[in-house]
């Protein structure tokens, strides 16, 4: 039987370093392997003695890019543990911070990462030249996210003011009716984004997913409620390591997170969609249906919608949120150290962010877990490549690499999180 | 003359400091100058309102570590290849062809490069590359100063 080898040295439009390699023998797959050889960035390992209020300044560090997701896991995780429960309006900013950290994230990945892909653009600088006025509304979608992030953060990247119990400083109420008219225009412009992706040309793929996320009973999900899929599970997020195991695989750095006993499973925009579609207010859910767009939705290159609607409802959210705030009495309830466990989950832009830490009696952190949302879509990546090479396996290799990184990037991978660049090499035998 | 003087980089990542140890020489040297983690999207931002934008960053085009290379980026495109010491998809390179795609480059927009070589997490910078980032700042300095007294 013929063989073929596919090899791409770089694959741009991920965040981190890594590789991926299919094996082809003729058009069928032997063998997917996602690698990751950032090496380990050992962020459990040097939480290990250190105050518990520190975790979320040093967990934001494991990220540029979902900074919030780090600080939110971190600070809901050790509150529960020392048990302190935040003012409403406290937790009210919390989302707002959240929505912050979505709509930048969300409008990158969107815009600059993965519309080139269905556009047939080599990346956004070529974009840039034929889209101009839609590369210009990323642009100004990611500064308000971005400024948003730093009213409430300090600074936008790495931002320093949340903290367990809190935040060390709250904003005013005219500091938030300041960018209520931004984020007007923000509403206005994710809308047109959900409109413009939905019009792109989407290949025929359908998985049988097990979607996982958080579910909230009155609210999309970003800091709280259980953990949910489709397939029945239902727990509290206390339990994620009795139903969720992680396994090391020798060709990659990054932990694979598997559902035990079921295997892969999905986290992000996609299964929050799923799972938590009627809770999306009025104007997301306008625009999903504008955009025929209904749970379940199952191709994974749709996720650009979903991602679009998420975009939407964290503008609507904020929007809301900016509307109705009043200030807190305090900025953060005062916590103490007390000897326990706690876990927390929230949802970061690219999926669910599960941490646990155990601390003393002194304060000190005898010991951190964390999963990021890219540990955990892994296996799933790997798999849509099983079942979706075989339907580009005949076209020439050039076609079969772009839809394999196009296929990847619906996941927004953050490998930087997981442990950093993607390498691809397509073999085939 | 609105200015601004931007230098990128990574003092945790041996050579990649060379942006950032240019910039904290110049403001030795009473010189406004701003440290910048080279994200593109923030970098058209930062160079919105600004007539004549410097930028710093490491570079690597084979050259000796401490060679500085200088690159008109307003009239023409600079070498991608030599700014992909980010591990981030969008760095200097891509910030400065978008805000070209965009007409959003500043009227005059002067990049040097400085040669660096080693980029191992948690290192210094080499001899080589914090001398020449200490030079170019000096350099830097000087002809600010003859600009602005002319101005």
């Amino acid at each position: 039987m013929s063989t073929r080898t596919i090899k791409v040295d770089y694959l741009a439009r991920v965040e981190g370093e890594g590789a991926l390699e299919v094996k082809l023998r003729g058009d069928r797959v032997q063998d997917v392997k996602l690698k990751i050889f950032e090496p380990p960035r050992l962020f459990e390992g040097f939480l290990k003695g250190r105050d518990f209020r520190e975790a979320p300044d040093i967990t934001a560090r494991i990220c540029g890019i979902c900074p919030i997701a780090y600080q939110m896991s971190a600070a809901h995780a050790l509150e529960r543990v020392v048990g302190v429960k935040v003012d409403p309006a406290v937790r009210m900013l919390r989302r707002l911070f959240y929505c912050g950290e979505w709509i930048e994230s969300h409008a990158l990945h969107i815009y600059m990462l993965h519309a080139p892909d269905f556009l047939g653009y080599q990346d956004a600088i070529e974009m840039a030249r034929d889209h101009k006025a839609a590369v210009e509304q990323a642009l100004r979608l990611k500064k308000i996210g971005n400024a948003l992030v730093a009213l409430l953060g300090g600074r936008e990247i790495h931002p320093i003011s949340a903290c367990v119990g809190g935040f060390y400083r709250v904003p005013t109420k005219k500091e938030l009716q300041a960018i209520e008219g931004e984020m007007k225009w923000a509403l206005d412009a994710s809308i047109q984004t959900a409109r413009f992706v939905a019009e792109f040309d989407f290949p025929d793929f359908e998985q049988e997913y097990e979607f996982v996320s958080l579910s909230h009973s009155n609210e999309y999900p970003l800091n709280e409620g259980r953990l949910v899929s489709n397939k029945g599970l239902d727990i509290d997020v206390a339990e994620y390591e009795e139903y969720f195991a992680e396994q090391h695989v020798k060709y990659s750095n990054a932990l694979q997170s598997q559902i035990r006993k079921r295997g892969a499973y999905l986290v992000g925009p996609l299964a929050r969609f799923n799972l938590n579609f009627e809770k999306l207010p009025d104007a997301a859910r306008r625009t999903a249906a504008y955009c025929q767009l209904k749970p379940p939705v199952l191709n994974p290159f749709r996720s650009i919608v979903v991602r679009a609607i998420e975009l939407v409802f964290a503008c609507e959210e904020a929007l809301r949120i900016i509307r109705e705030y009043e200030p807190p009495a305090a900025p953060r309830v005062e916590v103490r150290p007390r000897a326990g466990t706690g876990a927390a989950i929230t949802e970061a832009p690219r999926g669910s962010l599960y941490h646990r830490y155990q601390i003393d009696a002194d304060g000190k952190i005898i010991s951190a877990r964390i999963v990021p949302p890219t540990s955990q879509n892994q296996k799933r990546i790997e798999e849509d490549l099983w079942h979706f090479v075989p339907q580009i396996a005949t076209k020439p290799v050039e076609e079969v690499t772009l839809r394999c990184e196009q296929a990847i990037r619906n996941y927004d991978p953050c490998i930087s999180c997981a442990t950093h660049f993607l390498k691809l090499n397509v073999v085939r035998e | 003359m609105r200015w601004l003087i931007i230098g990128c980089g990574n003092d945790g990542r041996g050579d990649d400091a060379a942006g950032v140890l240019a910039v904290r020489r110049l403001r030795e040297l009473g010189v406004e100058a701003r440290e910048h983690s080279g994200e593109a999207l923030a970098l058209i931002d930062a160079w919105s309102c600004a007539e004549r934008v410097i930028l710093i960053d490491a570079v690597v085009t084979g050259a000796e570590p401490g060679t500085i290379s200088e690159w008109d980026a307003a009239t023409a495109p600079v070498v991608r290849d030599a700014f992909r010491t980010s591990s981030h998809s969008f760095g200097v390179a891509e910030a400065v062809e978008l805000a070209r795609a965009l007409d959003r480059l500043p009227p005059s927009l002067t990049i040097y490069g400085i040669e660096a070589r080693s980029f191992g997490a948690g290192e210094v910078a080499s001899v080589q590359v914090a001398s020449a980032a200490e030079a170019l700042a000096d350099r830097i300095a000087k002809e600010i100063g003859e600009c602005t007294n002319r101005d």
